[in-house]
């Protein structure tokens, strides 16, 4: 009895998996079988192909000197790998390695405290009996996703600045003794990417929230009260039952999120990456618009996102691949 | 064992009303469950308010004299209090046809998002389907790459679908990252569903529509909410496709015009390129800092009044779990 | 698939609707105008009956502009269809969103019939977007916009071989008619508070340096440590994102050169990097001393653009290295609450034996403005607009607005404005319903004065200047003996012919390693400026390793190559 409460989830897979016939191969049988499956899904895969992969010929760009006062994609000089190595060698390719280090570093670190801190908040939320009072503090935890980067960068200059200037974060310190002098927390290359996390925790945890909130609701009640039969305290139901009821929703949301690993963080490093910081701040977005879009290259900027789509899909599989081996959710 | 955990149709459609307690069981007052409580009060209470404190000062410098904003240093309350802010937003005549247009765009974008990709995301969670796997790889590939600006204008171009309200919407009926969300909640819900539907000779169709598609409220409010976010904060696909057409507009970029407009003259020729004379066209009463503050209560509070809507989906979820806790 | 036979059904109207267009547009080009032209009276109307009200045009316009487009019931926009019978279709961009906008239109191909454009880049001009419009022009039918490029056909027209040479833009600002008039200063300096002179007695302000404007900054620190309850900070760095050339300008300014971005250029017109000078050196030396002693604020690195503007606009910050336009905000702040004493004057320290170069004439920009795009059906009718709008009875309209209404005329025929006519200007709402803000934004103007001796616009006329000064301002102005704020800067004199040498057209090679030496000097500096006195020789040293490491040469090159061509063309 308790070792189906320990893990529902993975029992109720296992199950599923065995109902899988073991081998599937296609026949025009099995295909006319399915037919409204596929009369379901196929029409939106030839959509997609044609929103999505067909445009991909804009790619062509990154083999060319791409001018866009030349017009057409195909009215261009072709410059073989040109590009890639200007990006990845010399003196930028210095501070390409350096700008990865730091989105990899930035990222990561946003990733994990913005995956824990919205599973813990959820679970907290989930805890609190008074249904006004949880639907306030929902809504209240989830409005920063609302404001715009400039609005928040502008925010968290302030917080950090001298108490002088409004940085209550110094004040706070110093009046908690932890620190005697104000530190310029925007000066220290040291301090950033704890920054950037902590702007992204701030401004999207109520928002990731959410989807672990829902997930919780389909959790069976009867666990819950089976769990109470055999004894089972607050802790030892959160940890049994609701944390292994968000499991697919937690394992899936970390397998996508690590193929955008390289995309993310702009904003912060953006507005306020300053010099002192830059060896820290700089990410490969804030580098391409720099040197891409800022100055009419085009093609430096379609390299870095072929660049991305490469790391992004290895990461993915790799993530993919280890969640099957560790009988996990997978993506695809 | 199993009768714990698999789930029944009749449990995992539970609303409150029709799930009545049996019994109600005393509460246990124990000293812990009081420590607890308080404690995860007082953090949520700490919390709120840090989340919120942002909000309320927004607030306060849109309600915020311009000149007097630049200062800074204002907190929860307007220092010099004017309505002048909004005033100015609610003068720009574009914004009450822009503001239509933004809630038709959002309202459309979200019914067939919903429509196409739950119907996807179910064919895709049937095991037995022979595709899932290629065509799900399809659909998950595209979040990792973008093709650029101009192939894919190119294409609406070719489509036809320049300055139409059929550019806000074709392009987006499927997004590959709910697509995977969906699906991974209806692969959740036990065959044996499914298969007794099947038994009572409900097709694909039906079942996906009458059957899974109930189970999967909470889900859909939840994507629900990020695609009516999503679709009313984008003012790319208006600058890009739609802005030669005034009746297109919508009111994410017409705000964004307005800041860009409230900014000085002299700056927006680049660092050193600002002219004199630029400048002298400038002055204001309002200022781009209290203006965006306004710009931002404007924009926001119509998608956040949309949240308390969608929230009892999955509240009414939780309530059952307080009651249980 | 329902999309797809959409698709098609849509083709077909579409092909339809081109025949059939075809067909009118051949029409009724071949037949004269069955109506009969009346051209209204007065000085505002087109005497050669191109654009009547009788026969109405409508105009597509395509605008970069940080303006709105006009309210529905604009006045000016009612004046020009009832005086001209033309109705404007605006399709405005701004600055923010030009470059994605840009790529797409080229990509596309298709324009409105005017393109009113400030890409730097030059993107739509060189992409084949604009016509050349230089046989038009020959043709006499547009004799105001004759008038205007006629002295600087060279300058402002395209030599950069992409497309044929010729003018495809016509200049928006700084092509001036008469005297320059106006007041106020808005170019760079360094500015100090009316207050630090006012405590030390109003000193002379010539032959300034460095060390006397620091000296002037200490000593009234020194006395007042606190302004309105907040500490008063000596020196305010300019160093935010974008605006990193508030910290990188000073040694060419202090070296006596005008402001040429990254380089000086010597009388030979050979231009040169100095961030790794010795006259960079001195300047940054300068201030790291000066950051020691608590003068320069140690969070200026850190500041965003709103929170400089903050510090300006509390009166808390003495002086400050800046352009005047870009602290309008503050400036404006400040007068709004009556604390004229915190505004600023501008100084032009330099070092020993160098005469100050700080204000130079305004130059053209000759890649922002109007040109007519090459898919405009009716090209002569959008010149003939453009040729109307630069008149001067036109002109007037656009910038002073409505006799009566807007400006009044003193007996001596010089305009000026009531106070109630100078808050309507400061208002966003009411400028939407009573001027074309983005039209003019890019349209060529008659700045400087117009035949009646009329200043182009308010800013510019001397008596409004002058009106509304503060009494504050006055006496400050009176114990200087000066007029207006320009009269404390120098005298510009005749720009060089290249000049300036920021806005040449790099190529993306010299584009990137201008980024480089960009970065190196955001990357740098602040270190030097903060770190220890004692460092200062090592952190130097490492900054210029730095430098070293990138191929400065390219970007020298390509701006002395720049120069070159200028200097054959423009002369």
């Amino acid at each position: 009895m308790s070792a189906s409460v320990m893990s529902p989830v993975s029992d109720k897979k296992s199950k599923a998996a065995r109902q899988i016939p073991p081998k599937k191969k296609i026949t025009w049988n099995r295909v006319w079988a399915q037919r409204a499956l596929i009369a379901m899904s196929v029409p939106l895969l030839l959509y997609q192909i044609l929103f999505k992969y067909v445009p991909v010929y804009g790619w062509a760009i990154a083999f060319q000197d791409y001018k866009p006062g030349r017009g057409s994609i195909w009215n261009q000089e072709w410059v073989g790998f040109d590009n890639f190595a200007q990006l990845f060698t010399g003196v930028n390719g210095e501070r390409f390695t350096r700008v990865i280090i730091n989105t990899l570093g930035q990222s990561s670190l946003s990733l994990i405290t913005g995956t824990l801190g919205a599973i813990i908040l959820a679970l907290l939320i989930n805890e609190v009996k008074n249904v006004p009072f949880k639907r306030i503090i929902q809504n209240i935890t989830y409005m920063p996703h609302f404001l715009s980067w400039v609005i928040v960068a502008g925010l968290v200059s302030v917080a950090l600045s001298l108490p002088s200037s409004g940085g209550f974060i110094n004040q706070a310190l110093m009046n908690l003794h932890i620190i005697d002098e104000p530190i310029l927390f925007l000066t220290q290359p040291n301090y950033f990417w704890g920054v950037v996390a902590g702007s992204n925790l701030w401004k999207e945890l109520g928002w990731n929230t959410i989807l672990y909130l829902a997930a919780i609701t389909s959790i069976s009640p009867a666990l819950y009260e089976a769990a109470e039969i055999d004894g089972a305290g607050r802790y030892r139901k959160m940890l049994h039952i609701t944390l292994p009821g968000i499991r697919p929703t937690i394992v899936i949301l970390l397998i996508i999120n690590t193929g955008w690993i390289l995309s993310t963080n702009f904003e912060i490093p953006y507005f306020l990456g300053n010099g002192l910081v830059s060896q820290t701040a700089e990410t490969i977005d804030v580098f391409v618009l720099r040197y891409g879009y800022q100055l009419g290259n085009y093609s430096l900027a379609v390299v870095a996102g072929i660049f991305k789509t490469i790391v992004a899909i290895i990461l993915v599989g790799t993530a993919n691949y280890i969640s099957k081996r560790l009988g996990q959710e997978t993506l695809v | 064992m199993s009768e714990t955990a698999v789930i029944t149709p009749e449990e995992h459609d539970v609303t409150p009303q029709k799930r009545v307690i049996p019994k109600p069981r005393r509460k246990r007052w124990t000293l812990e469950r009081t420590i607890f409580t308080t404690l995860n009060t007082a953090f949520l209470c700490l919390l709120s308010a840090l989340m919120v404190y942002p909000i309320l000062n927004t607030l306060a410098i849109s309600f915020n004299d311009g000149m007097d904003a630049v200062k800074g240093g204002i907190g929860l309350w307007p220092r010099e209090f004017s309505l002048k802010n909004y005033d100015v937003v609610f003068h720009m005549h574009t914004i009450y046809q822009a503001f239509f247009m933004s809630v038709l765009k959002t309202v459309v974008v979200v019914a067939t998002n919903l429509f196409f990709t739950s119907m996807l995301a179910y064919a895709l969670s049937r095991s037995e389907f022979i595709f899932r796997r290629p065509i799900t790889l399809v659909f998950v590939l595209t979040m990792y790459f973008d093709a650029g600006l101009i192939p894919n204008y190119l294409l609406i171009k070719d489509l036809g679908m320049l300055n139409s309200f059929s550019a806000y919407w074709v392009p987006t009926i499927i997004s590959a990252f709910n697509l995977i969300v969906i699906r991974t909640y209806m692969k959740s819900i036990p065959d044996e569903i499914t298969e007794s539907a099947r038994i009572d000779g409900a097709g694909e169709f039906r079942t996906w529509w009458s059957i899974i598609m109930p189970l999967c409220k909470s889900t859909l409010a939840v994507i629900a909410l990020f695609v009516a976010v999503g679709s009313w904060n984008a003012w790319l696909d208006t600058l890009l496709y739609n802005s030669g057409k005034q009746y297109l507009s919508t009111l994410q970029y017409e705000l964004q015009k307005l800041l860009s407009s409230s900014m000085n003259a002299g700056t927006n020729t680049g660092g050193m390129a600002g002219t004199a004379a630029s400048v002298g066209q400038g002055g204001q009463v309002t200022t781009p800092i209290a203006l965006r503050s306004a710009i931002t209560i404007v924009a926001a509070v119509p998608i956040l009044l949309v949240y308390p809507f969608l929230q009892k989906h999955f509240v009414s979820g939780l309530m059952i779990g307080s009651v249980k806790g | 698939m329902k999309t797809g036979k959409k698709k098609w059904a849509a083709l077909a109207v579409a092909a339809a609707m081109v025949v059939g267009l075809g067909a009118c547009s051949s029409d009724s080009t071949s037949e004269t105008p069955a109506g009969e032209v009346v051209i209204p009276d007065g000085p505002l109307a087109d005497a050669s009956g191109t654009l009547t009200p009788s026969n109405p045009t409508t105009l597509t316009a395509w605008i970069t502009a940080a303006a709105s487009a006009p309210a529905p019931d604009n006045k000016i926009t009612q004046l020009i269809k009832d005086q001209l019978g033309v109705t404007l279709e605006y399709e405005i961009v701004t600055p923010d969103n030009v470059d994605q906008k840009i790529g797409v239109m080229l990509a596309g191909g298709e324009y409105p019939d005017l393109v009113g454009t400030t890409d730097l880049r030059m993107r739509l001009l060189e992409g084949g977007a604009l016509l050349r419009l230089d046989d038009m022009l020959a043709t006499g039918d547009y004799p105001s916009l004759s008038e205007h490029v006629e002295p600087y056909i060279k300058k402002m027209s395209y030599t950069g071989g992409e497309v044929e040479d010729g003018l495809y833009i016509f200049p928006n600002y700084n092509r001036f008619y008469g005297e320059i008039t106006g007041g106020s200063y808005y170019g760079a300096a360094f500015w100090i508070q009316k207050r630090v002179l006012e405590d030390a007695g109003y000193p002379d302000l010539r032959d300034m340096t460095i060390d006397r404007y620091f000296e002037m900054i200490e000593n009234y620190k020194a006395k007042n440590p606190q302004t309105e309850g907040m500490d008063t900070i000596g020196f305010e760095l300019l160093a935010s994102t974008g605006r990193e050339w508030g910290m990188t300008n000073p040694p060419a300014l202090l070296a006596g050169s005008p402001n040429n971005g990254g380089v000086i250029v010597d009388e030979n017109d050979h231009a040169e990097i100095y961030a790794n000078k010795d006259i960079a050196k001195q300047f940054y030396q300068k201030l790291n001393e000066e950051y020691e002693k608590g003068i320069v604020d140690p969070e200026s690195f850190t500041l965003t653009f709103d929170q400089y503007q903050a510090k300006l606009a509390t009166g808390a910050v003495l002086g400050m290295h800046d352009q005047g336009w870009n602290f309008q905000t503050a400036t404006q702040s400040l007068q709004g609450a009556g604390m004229d004493q915190y505004t600023y004057v501008p100084l032009m320290p330099v070092y020993e034996g160098v005469e100050p170069w700080y204000a130079d004439r305004d130059v053209m920009n000759t890649n922002q403005g109007f040109g007519i795009s090459t898919s405009s059906e009716q090209p002569e009718k959008a010149l003939k607009f453009l040729d109307l709008m630069l008149s001067e009875p036109w002109q007037k309209v656009l910038s002073w607005g409505i006799e009566g209404e807007d400006y009044e005329v003193g007996e001596d025929g010089m305009f000026y404005r009531t106070d109630q006519q100078r808050i309507n200007a400061k208002d966003l709402t009411w400028r939407a319903s009573n001027r074309l803000e983005a039209l003019l934004e890019v349209l060529p103007k008659h700045q400087g004065q117009f035949s009646d001796g009329n200043a182009y616009g308010p800013d510019d006329q001397p008596t409004e200047f002058y009106d509304t000064l503060t009494d504050y301002d006055r006496t400050f102005m009176e114990k200087y003996e000066k007029q207006t704020w320009r009269e404390f800067v120098n005298d510009p004199p005749e720009n060089p012919v290249y000049y300036p040498a920021w806005s040449i057209t790099l190529s993306d090679d010299a584009n990137m390693v201008n980024q480089q030496l960009t970065d190196a000097n955001v990357a740098n500096l602040p270190k030097i400026i903060s770190g220890s006195t004692a460092d200062f020789e090592a952190n130097w040293q490492s900054y210029l390793d730095v430098v070293s490491g990138i191929d400065v040469a390219v970007y020298e090159d390509a701006i002395n190559e720049g120069i070159q061509d200028r200097l054959k063309n423009w002369q």
